[in-house]
């Protein structure tokens, strides 16, 4: 999986940005450590980063640094878990978790219930994966099995899901980002996500 | 905001202490601190060495300090020489002297006169160092970045002439920054928006943007304008 880089000097003409509020957004930790990508080119070293991640933090913190401070965009951006929180009811109604997951892996909690971030980002990633048609219910509740055992082990730091089925038989697997993993033909990777996209995506519907 | 009242530690003379959270931390003499430490206000003379991380509000340095781990201080005043192992973490960052640190450097206001060694990048926001000795870092990059050099009396030139490891420049791969001003600085590359090429420097490729002057004792392998 190759993904499509960008290297830092394209990065500042385009976004129109100098080199000093690139740095400074790193020492912010606006920008994550491992989107620093170095290799080698024939000018030298370079520095390169995920085309699609980078823009759109890019634009994320320009269009916010004029409201917010730097270090309150930090929180909004780190991949920490925040402590929202909300009412089991109300992630219906604000579409953020489909009903038919709640009533499948939820329906012995009561409506007025509060779920913690956490919680609501392990449905999140649940319901998503079945949006897409990717996943079966019952694969579902053994995603959520295995979010819960082995995501608070992360500890804020960003991993990625992977899914994968082969001959049939599905398996998930968590690991640190970036990271690059390879399988044996026959294995069909179903999805990849990055868990850290995922709390952004859910941190965005707070607002 | 109330916080439970947290004990001091206190170090006179040879001793060791065991790490954890403090309030004050005051070492005079030879001072040895296992594991990690986290407190207000560090305060060390003489022979200070820690085996784990630090992490002050504010840190007063004097003689010789090591830190196996990371250091983490939102305030840094330095007289002697540090080694730090790990990373290295400040809002401002002020050292007379000799500073090693293994990782990566991320400091707001860095102001230092002396040598230093950075294993990777320094990070920083505001620059200011006055060569004494060597300065070397993997990559510098930051908002206004600045190095100049006390000229060297004739004993240091030849001591430097024997023994180039010596001599006081800056060696670095890459600078990148908004404003740069460099004296006696050996890198590959130099990006910015607004650069001044002092004497005694040897960069392969400069790139700025708006503005560029360098001294005619510079050696400049290619010089680019960049941008619109």
């Amino acid at each position: 999986m190759e993904r499509d880089l960008i290297s830092k000097k394209e990065l500042l003409d385009e976004k129109g940005i100098s080199y000093g509020q690139l740095y400074r957004w790193k020492r912010k930790q606006l920008i994550p450590e491992d989107w620093f990508i170095r290799k080698s080119t024939f000018t030298g070293q370079e520095t390169f980063f995920p085309r699609d991640l980078i823009l759109a933090r890019i634009d994320k913190i320009m269009n916010m640094k004029d409201d917010l401070s730097l270090d309150e965009l930090a929180d909004k951006l780190s991949p920490a878990l925040p402590d929202y929180e909300m009412r089991k009811s109300d992630l219906v109604k604000r579409n953020i978790v489909s009903s038919i997951v709640l009533q499948r892996f939820a329906s012995e909690d009561d409506d007025s219930l509060v779920y913690a971030f956490d919680k609501l980002l392990y449905f999140y990633v649940v319901d998503k994966l079945l949006q897409a048609g990717e996943m079966s219910m019952e694969e579902g509740e053994r995603l959520l099995e295995a979010l819960r055992e082995h995501f608070p082990k992360f500890a804020g730091k960003a991993c990625d899901l992977v899914f994968t089925r082969k001959m049939g038989v599905s398996s998930f697997a968590l690991l640190s980002a970036p990271s690059e993993l390879y399988f044996e033909s026959g294995v069909k990777v179903v999805a990849r996500i990055s868990m850290t996209e995922c709390i952004e995506q859910l941190k965005g519907k707070w607002v | 905001m109330n916080q439970p009242a947290q004990g001091d530690l206190v170090i006179n003379g040879v001793s060791t202490a065991s790490g954890g959270q403090y309030g004050r931390v005051k070492i005079d003499g030879v001072g040895t601190v296992e594991g990690d430490i986290v407190c207000t206000d560090f305060d060390c003379n003489g022979m200070t060495k820690i085996r784990g991380s630090l992490a002050a509000d504010t840190m007063d340095a004097d003689g010789m300090f090591t830190i196996d781990g990371h250091l983490s201080a939102a305030r840094s005043f330095i007289d002697g020489y540090v080694k730090v192992k790990g990373s290295l973490k400040g809002d401002d960052f002020v050292m007379n002297g000799q500073l090693r640190v293994g990782g990566n450097c991320e400091i707001e206001s860095f102001r230092a006169e002396g040598a230093f060694e950075v294993g990777g990048l320094l990070n920083v926001g505001t620059m200011d160092v006055l060569l004494q000795g060597r300065g070397k870092a993997g990559e510098i990059g930051g908002e206004s970045i600045r190095v100049v050099r006390k000229s060297s009396g004739p004993l240091n030139k030849l001591l430097s002439w024997f023994v180039p490891r010596l001599a006081t420049e800056l060696h670095v791969e890459s600078i990148e920054g908004d404003e740069i001003d460099l004296e006696y600085t050996q890198a590959e590359v130099v990006r910015g928006n607004r650069v001044r090429i002092g004497k005694g420097c040897t960069i392969g490729l400069v790139e700025y943007r708006t503005e560029f002057s360098a001294h005619p004792g510079a050696k400049i392998g290619k010089e680019a304008k960049v941008g619109d």
